[in-house]
């Protein structure tokens, strides 16, 4: 459970080679791990909206919505995992869909350690020492990008390039996959409005 | 029967008393003919109580002097008395602030002769009474002393930087306390022309910057000669009123649909010296449909202690910044109501009262400040005078009108700051969301916090200290035990097993 739960993405995010690697090849990573880690980033996130101190946080009170938070992270972490998966597929990667699924949430815990022990810290800070709460946002995110890449690179067995190239592409697929879905959404409302039309010209003529 | 008409009575009456009992509110609440608001730091309009609200209108039919034909500026001297330049009949209209003729001004002695006017459309009165007009079609700046006397025409300005054939076409004046004297001419994109006490061409003050166009000059570069040659110039836009504060700072207003600049503060040497500290810039209405367009600004005013008024002639509102480009409040409407515009061309003030000149009315529509404009006003000069301590009360006072005053709530938080209230001036910076003082609040709270707890905070830090070092001590010491033990059985094992 410790082993599972702290140790493994702990030394996973310090040491990336080998803790996807072990992930990979010795089964270490739990998919019940990759949710909670998930399911805390985005308890981070929304805490950090609510609570970040009023110094550096320019959210509208009346428009913070945590259901919105769980898509903002939910949706393009599944959207990118699939996309992954199609764009690999094709490529010769090595990972299967559960790998691709695990890399990415272990990739996310630098965001739950940072977020929050910065969240408490800027609510006791002044304008001047605003710099280091975005320093550590950014480091936060670079490390993140970072445990992606080497993740990415392990889990299909990628030169360095090759995972450059895989994930920018993978990027590009998600915006298609957006496309897509965003024209069958129109296709099937417009389906929708020509029997509703054919229903209603029914219901007049009879 | 008489129980079924005497029950229809009841609920007849209890109807009428229904529909009676809220319709003073109602009456109350409707009483501007526009509707009041003021940007909150979300940049959302927010409904706000009305800061000034239609008193009367006066036209020239009022006055006994017939109706003014397309009057195109206003103007309080210092005494009191109001100057209309009544464009189309060539005449100033001088009035009193109880609205009597004092006189009408339509012609003075020139060499001997009598010379009259030509559309004047500016009007200024410095403060010793001398009247200056921009008279416009004759293309000069007419002087006269209060007594109606001629005293100086500034005309026909002589110039290196002048192009050959310049046409002076005046259409606003302002006079600072040196004498010297500013007009808004017509055509003129260099800026506003300054003159000295004589009458002399010094030069230009205060250029507005051209803006760019990018789509423009991508075109461009596409295009023929031909083409080129028909597009439209890239030059600076005129400036469109002036008016002078208390320092001789010039105030200018420009039209420029795109300019994040609209308003000007000119210090002596041209330079824009306004203070835009709000959470907007100074350009009027921040959200509007773009099919109305930003706000356009004919006029402006100083109030005194830093307030100043400008007039939008887009949308007929009265925009009033404090001298920290805060908006205070605004009012105002284009319609056909008493308060509301068709064309409004100028703004000045008369005691507390604003003013302000209907070109396609043809008329001055005065406005009142209700409690709630008071209030600001009072409390805003307080605020520019440093006595931060006295608006205290008037803010407060402000925000049981309106508690989404943001500027009330940072007033009293900056009186608290001076005052060490350092908890409480944070809770009110909050409240206004200034980021900026608030943190300087924190900044001394926090030491503050940290000065008064630092015997106690260090206290825990050494039991704490202490404690860990007993507790790590101790699981040395046990540590080492077992490794005594299980060494001893060892050698008894080895023993043995000899």
């Amino acid at each position: 459970m410790k082993q599972d739960f702290i140790k493994f993405p702990l030394h996973l995010i310090v040491h990336p080679f080998n803790g996807f690697w072990d992930m990979k090849y010795d089964g270490k990573g739990k998919l019940k791990v990759a949710f909670t880690i998930l399911a805390l980033a985005i308890l981070s996130i929304t805490l950090q909206k609510q609570f970040a101190g009023f110094l550096v946080n320019f959210n509208d009170p009346r428009y913070l919505n945590s259901l919105g938070d769980i898509v903002g992270v939910l949706f393009p972490f599944l959207l990118w995992c699939a996309a992954n998966w199609s764009i690999t597929t094709l490529m010769g990667g090595e990972g299967k869909f559960k790998e691709i699924v695990l890399a990415t949430a272990y990739s996310v815990t630098p965001l739950v350690l940072i977020y929050v022990p910065i969240t408490i810290a800027s609510r006791f800070m002044v304008k001047e020492e605003t710099a280091f709460y975005y320093l550590m946002l950014t480091i936060a995110f670079v490390w993140f990008i970072g445990l992606l890449f080497v993740g990415t690179m392990t889990v299909h067995q990628y030169t360095a390039l090759k995972t450059v190239v895989t994930m920018a592409l993978t990027v590009v697929v998600m915006g298609i996959i957006v496309f897509l879905g965003a024209l069958v959404f129109s296709m099937f409302q417009q389906i929708y409005e020509f029997f509703y039309n054919i229903y209603r010209e029914l219901i007049f003529r009879a | 029967m008489a129980a079924k008409q005497w029950l229809l009575g009841v609920a007849a009456a209890s109807l009428l008393f229904l529909s009676a009992a809220p319709s003073p509110v109602s009456a109350a609440s409707s009483s501007t003919p526009y509707e009041s608001y003021n940007y909150n730091y979300w940049e959302e309009g927010a409904p706000s109580p009305a800061a000034y609200v239609p008193a009367r209108t006066v036209s020239g039919t009022d006055l006994g002097v017939g109706s003014f034909l397309e009057p195109s500026d206003l103007y309080t001297a210092v005494d009191g008395l109001i100057y209309v330049a009544d464009t189309g009949n060539n005449r100033i209209v001088v009035m009193t602030d109880e609205w009597k003729v004092d006189r009408v001004i339509d012609s003075f002695e020139n060499e001997g002769k009598k010379d009259s006017f030509n559309m004047p459309s500016g009007v200024y009165v410095d403060e010793l009474g001398s009247l200056f007009v921009a008279d416009t079609n004759n293309g000069r700046v007419v002087v006269l002393h209060k007594d109606g006397t001629l005293k100086l025409i500034v005309d026909n300005p002589q110039s290196d930087i002048l192009a050959a054939g310049f046409k002076f076409v005046p259409l606003k004046v302002a006079v600072d306390k040196a004498q010297r004297v500013y007009v808004v001419a017509n055509g003129v994109y260099e800026g506003v022309m300054q003159f000295d006490s004589e009458g002399s061409f010094i030069g230009y003050v205060g250029t507005n910057k051209v803006q760019r166009d990018y789509t423009e000059i991508f075109w461009r570069i596409f295009s023929t000669k031909a083409q080129k040659a028909k597009m439209v110039l890239f030059i600076p836009t005129e400036f469109s009123n002036i008016d002078m504060d208390h320092k001789g700072f010039v105030y200018a207003t420009n039209i420029d649909p795109n300019s994040k600049e609209p308003i000007k503060r000119l210090n002596p040497s041209g330079e824009d010296v306004l203070k835009r500290y709000g959470y907007f810039a100074v350009v009027g209405d921040i959200r509007f449909r773009m099919s109305v367009g930003p706000s356009k600004f004919v006029d402006i005013k100083v109030m005194g202690d830093g307030i100043y008024s400008a007039l939008d002639s887009n949308q007929g509102k009265i925009f009033t910044y404090d001298d920290e480009g805060n908006l205070l409040y605004v009012y105002g409407s284009k319609g056909n109501q008493v308060g509301t515009f068709k064309t409004p061309v100028a703004i000045d003030r008369s005691g507390q009262n604003h003013l302000v000149l209907d070109r396609g009315k043809g008329n001055i529509a005065v406005f009142e400040p209700t409690l709630f404009g008071q209030k600001v006003n009072e409390a805003s000069q307080l605020h520019y005078n440093g006595r931060n301590t006295e608006a205290v009360p008037i803010w407060e006072e402000v925000l049981r009108l309106n508690a989404n005053y943001d500027i009330a709530y940072i007033g009293i938080g900056r009186s608290l700051l001076m005052e060490k209230q350092n908890g409480e001036a944070m809770d009110y910076f909050e409240l206004g969301m200034d980021r900026k003082n608030y943190s300087v609040a924190y900044k001394r709270h926090r030491r503050e916090l940290m000065k008064e707890h630092f015997s106690s905070f260090m206290t825990t830090v050494v039991i704490l200290a202490a404690v860990l070092a007993a507790f790590l001590l101790a699981r040395a010491w046990r540590k080492r035990k077992p490794f005594v033990r299980a060494a001893a059985p060892q050698t008894k094992g080895g023993d043995r097993a000899l």
